[in-house]
């Protein structure tokens, strides 16, 4: 659904929009600590499990996010890996003296940015109760501020530039215990803030590729799926600042941003409705004995499992829980996202076709009755577990009070097969940060600047650079804007004797066409891709080869010599020869058809030709 | 501090750390509050934190001026919550001396400090209140390293005041460090103890949401309100998860990492049990089990001799330094050899020799201990001729008890007993320091 707006449209609603975008870096080792920092197939060989709990920040008052979190009570486990990940990442040792490589790659970027860098970079330590961190925090600091980017002639305002840890990867949630893999944790990522300026979905998109493009210009960003992360923040005007996480599909970003700004526009018009009603809630009603033996399976199963049903009245709601918030997805489905960061399943509630659950109509009666409903009330009603049901109630009851109030102020997460977003947790305050005492400030010196100077990103001389050494502008052109660009350099850099343009045509042609059929050469090592290029260059295959190669995912370049091994060694010129000469024909054409569909692996298409020719003499 | 420069600017413009300032340099202005300059990097840099919570270092030089914008915030205080008094649970003492579980990050300075008040850790641990109801001694807040005797003495006398008091058990929350020396101290100095005496702590800072405060907290409230264990120990995490702790015999007891949660392990023997938050506590070794229904009063013997010391030995190690001690009125040396108790004996280099040194000092009437830094396993005196020399000298093979014990343990027998008495009773066993036997399955435990 791509909404077409009337011109100034973005501007009149008050529109704002800034971006935050993460970038994993590519260096040897993690940010505070010496192990590696490159992401590999290891199974973990140890986990441990550790709860959390909020504690006041900075300004002696538990931030709204972390208190949401820690009173969820989850329990968090922590895969550990050899070789990526210490008694550092799991918060048994302070942290080693800072990484130089990473402060000066992000030196660079800041000076690329036309940041200012500070005289001291100070690392601090950003609160998360997610379980994100085994410490509970993330260590960040800034490294530039106060910078300007070119977005196709527009200065954007770059206001903060951060290097910080990357978190953990989630592994699995599974009721309250949630697994985490620490192998990711602490390599060095950098976060790149523009102003809240921008002008339209749009434009947000052209910046956050801007952005990337020179994040993949340094040669030093990590490639592959989740290393880089789009954050939008977005408010109109009545609405609240909503962050939006997890965007890695930059193509989604302007729908997924019309999709915000069409929700706010929703829930202010759901507050202005409320405005017009005398509005109110209930108390949480236990309601199991009116569901003794009901026929309903969505409260059967949970009063089976020795659960119980609670129900709440939202005085004034009726019709609003069903009121379209997007696509699919109504106030109800708000509320019901809260709740289930307890652990239940969803909500029930008033606006939705109860007959369609099973519910008798004497069974809604009791309900209403028991709640004390009149005209105009609505309700919802939980079944679960007695202390989960709780939990979730007062989750519920949180997101439907802020419905009086408009647009809560929340961090979202982006929905992966549609342009829809989903409740993470409330938005952070600004309670998180306090100094991280285990670490020294870092100066930054004279030497340093001139290097991060020194290595500014020049677009034009690598766009020119580019285009004479693929010799056309298209597949640059292209080359340029890629992910990929980091691996044509380093494929073209380790084997001379390559055509560029034909690396070129396969890392933005053939990975793209690969990827479409669903191959995920993402999981390709960069070490393993170059290698098969290698092989190509030192004619052990052929350009089909190259391409067979990609397809079977190959996890090692033994995998790869194994591979060729079998069935993909390309044929010596002498065996080409006698293959056409045992065809025995005379027709161009057909000689070329014959042997190509069956040898179209190992036999090289301009060697062929010139055996043919030489054949036919 | 700061540099005097930028101390004259602020003092010019009555500025303190804690201040809203505006700082103009370099053709630009940045807004924040004023940091305390941390106790290492640069003077000249001022640290100031921006609205967004991040602090940034601005250097002074040219064309540098600060101008106050606003009151530094009052010290702000955390949280608090008053002991917990439920009805009808067990009553249990909690004694508060510092440490890291005491620590919190002291915002106005970025370092961490002993702020914490124990109200304030009880308002991270609601748990508590469901297990027992607590006293709270706030006794002192110092850090482990600073203890010495004279506050092992105001702890044994507090530990002693709260269970003739009524106490069921006691908490001493404590600085890691040297809490195994605290322990084995209590062990020897309470006497006729008739309850748990539970000493914890954290290896996190309590401000951290990661802390193994919260954990050490609840577990060994649950040992004291629940075990009949009538001894000292040190309950610290079993393992690197928040799963269950390990309550070890305070004279057994070792820190053996620096900074991992589970740090404290038993040498040469099983830990008493092992305990978790819900309160299940399974027992593995033995202990001495308390006495239902007694009576009897605590007493807290608390006399210490100070001229006591620990001297490790080494390849190329000089026995000179035996003199020194010798030469200082030194009344007890442990003497931490190598293996099962060597000390360098028939040295290639004339004058390398320990021997000499050992039976002058004995003969000037110093205690010799001799243990060994294997930390694990038992000395011994015959096994070896060089050991049997040793042994000639005088010196006291302290069996399998740890050169920290025996340290303690001397230091407090010369402080309580004539020196032939306290030299007799080094090797034999007081309070769980010395075990007669030692499973097979000694280093798996």
């Amino acid at each position: 659904m791509i909404l077409t707006k009337e011109k100034g449209h973005y501007s009149k609603i008050g529109f704002k929009c800034g971006l935050e975008i993460h970038q994993r870096l590519s260096t040897e080792h993690k940010l505070f600590c010496s192990c590696s920092a490159r992401l590999t197939d290891n199974i973990p060989y140890t986990s441990i499990e550790r709860s959390q709990r909020a504690v006041a920040g900075e300004l002696g008052l538990v931030d709204r996010s972390t208190s949401f979190e820690s009173s969820r009570d989850r329990t968090f486990v922590y895969n550990v890996f050899r070789e990526s990940s210490c008694l550092v990442d799991i918060d048994e040792e302070p942290p080693h003296d800072v990484n130089p490589e990473a402060v000066g790659i992000a030196l660079r970027i800041a000076a690329s940015m036309d940041c200012r860098i500070p005289d001291e970079i100070e690392p601090m330590r950003k609160e998360v109760v997610d379980g994100s961190d085994p410490s509970a925090f993330q260590r960040s600091m800034i490294v530039g501020y106060g910078g300007t980017l070119d977005v196709g002639g527009r200065g954007i305002p770059i206001s903060s530039i951060f290097l910080e840890e990357e978190s953990s990867g989630i592994e699995d949630t599974k009721g309250n215990i949630a697994v985490y893999n620490v192998d990711r944790l602490g390599i060095p990522l950098i976060e790149i803030d523009t102003d809240p300026v921008i002008a339209s979905p749009q434009e947000a998109k052209e910046v956050a590729m801007k952005i990337g493009l020179m994040l993949r210009l340094t040669g030093r960003a990590q490639r592959g799926i989740g290393s880089i992360r789009q954050d939008v923040n977005v408010s109109v005007s009545e609405g609240t600042r909503v962050e939006i996480k997890g965007l890695q599909d930059l193509s989604m970003m302007d729908e997924v941003i019309e999709h915000e700004v069409e929700r706010q526009l929703k829930l202010i018009e759901i507050k202005k409705e409320l405005a017009k009603r005398k509005t109110g809630f209930g108390n949480v009603v236990n309601l199991t004995s009116i569901f003794k033996g009901s026929k309903a399976k969505i409260v059967g199963d949970a009063l089976q499992a020795g659960g119980v049903v609670m129900g709440m009245a939202l005085k004034g709601f009726k019709g609003i829980l069903g009121y379209e918030v997007d696509a699919n997805r109504r106030l109800g489905s708000e509320i019901s996202d809260y709740a289930k960061k307890a652990g239940v399943k969803g909500i029930i509630h008033s606006d939705e076709k109860l007959e369609g659950y099973g519910f008798t109509d004497s069974e809604i009666e009791d309900v209403s009755k028991e709640l004390g409903l009149k005209e105009g009330d609505a309700f919802i009603m939980i079944a679960a577990r007695k202390d989960i049901c709780e939990r979730a109630m007062a989750f519920a009851r949180q997101r439907a009070e802020i419905a009086v109030e408009g647009v809560p102020p929340e961090t979202r997460a982006a929905n992966s097969k549609d342009p829809t977003t989903r409740f993470m947790r409330p938005l952070p305050g600004g309670s998180r940060m306090y100094p991280e005492t285990d670490s020294k400030p870092i100066p930054v010196d004279a030497k340093m600047r001139k290097h991060a100077d020194a290595g500014r990103i020049d677009i034009e001389r690598i766009t020119k650079e580019l285009e004479d050494r693929i010799k056309n502008k298209q597949i640059s052109d292209q080359m340029l804007w890629s992910p990929e660009l980091q691996l044509f350099n380093m494929i073209c850099d380790a084997h001379n004797g390559l055509n560029p343009q034909f690396v070129a045509s396969v890392l933005v042609e053939k990975f793209k066409e690969l990827k479409r059929s669903g191959i995920d050469i993402d999981a390709i090592d960069d070490g393993v891709i170059i290698y098969i290029f290698g092989k190509y260059a030192d004619k052990s295959i052929t350009k089909n080869a190259v391409e067979e190669l990609l397809k079977a995912v190959p996890r090692s370049t033994a995998q790869v010599d194994k591979l060729i091994g079998s069935r993909l060694r390309r044929m010596d010129y002498e065996s080409v020869k006698s293959l056409v000469k045992k065809l025995g024909l005379k027709d161009r054409g057909e000689i070329t058809r014959r042997i190509m569909s069956e040898y179209r692996l190992v036999v090289d298409g301009e060697e062929l030709g010139k055996a043919v020719e030489e054949s036919l003499k | 501090m700061y540099s005097d420069d930028i101390e004259r600017l602020l003092s010019a413009g009555k500025i303190k750390t804690g201040d809203g300032v505006s700082v103009t340099f370099d053709g630009q202005i940045i807004e924040g509050v004023l940091m305390p300059r941390p106790d290492v990097g640069d003077s000249g840099i001022l640290v100031v934190k921006r609205k967004d919570g991040y602090n940034m270092g601005i250097r002074y030089g040219k064309g540098f001026s600060v101008k106050k914008t606003g009151e530094r915030r009052e010290h702000f205080s955390f949280p608090k919550r008053s002991a917990p008094k439920g009805a009808g649970l067990p009553r249990i003492s909690m004694i508060y001396t510092g440490g890291t579980i005491g620590s919190k990050v002291d915002y106005a300075s970025g370092g961490v400090y002993m702020l914490t008040k124990p109200e304030e850790l009880l308002h991270d641990v609601p748990e508590l209140e469901g297990i027992a109801s607590i006293d709270i001694h706030d006794l002192m807040s110092i850090a482990s390293e600073d203890m010495t005797h004279a506050e092992w003495a105001k702890i044994a006398d507090e530990t002693a005041k709260a269970l003739n008091g009524g106490a069921k058990g006691v908490v001493i929350t404590h600085g890691t460090d040297t809490m195994h020396y605290t322990s084995a101290a209590l062990s020897f100095m309470l006497k006729g103890l008739n309850a748990p005496v539970v000493l914890t702590g954290a290896q996190r800072s309590s401000d951290r949401g990661s802390s193994d405060a919260f954990v050490n907290l609840i577990c060994s409230a649950q040992i004291a309100s629940k075990s009949d264990v009538a001894e000292v120990g040190i309950c610290m995490h079993n393992t690197s998860s928040d799963k269950e702790n390990v309550f070890i015999r305070g004279t057994k007891a070792r820190k053996m990492h620096t900074s991992a949660r589970d740090a404290f392990k038993p040498i040469n023997s099983l830990p008493i049990c092992r305990a978790d938050a819900s309160g299940t506590i399974e027992y593995i070794g033995e202990y001495r089990h308390a006495e239902a229904g007694s009576k009897k009063k605590v007493s807290a013997e608390t006399k210490f001799e100070e001229k006591v010391a620990i001297v490790k030995t080494h390849p190329n190690s000089d026995p000179g330094v035996i003199e020194y001690y010798t030469g200082k009125g030194f009344k007890g040396l442990i003497i931490e050899g190598t293996g099962l108790g060597h000390v360098p004996t028939t040295t290639s280099k004339k004058g390398m020799s320990w021997i000499e040194g050992i039976k002058r000092a004995i003969d000037e009437g110093v205690v010799v201990g001799i243990t060994s830094q294997c930390i694990n396993g038992r000395v011994n005196e015959n096994v070896y001729r060089n050991l049997r020399t040793l042994r000639g000298a005088g010196a006291i093979f302290c069996e399998d008890m740890m050169s920290e014990v025996a340290y303690v343990k001397l230091g407090w027998l010369l402080g309580s007993m004539g020196k032939a008495e306290a030299a007799g009773l080094l090797n034999k066993n007081i309070a769980g320091e010395i075990s007669e036997r030692r499973d097979a399955d000694w280093f798996t435990e």
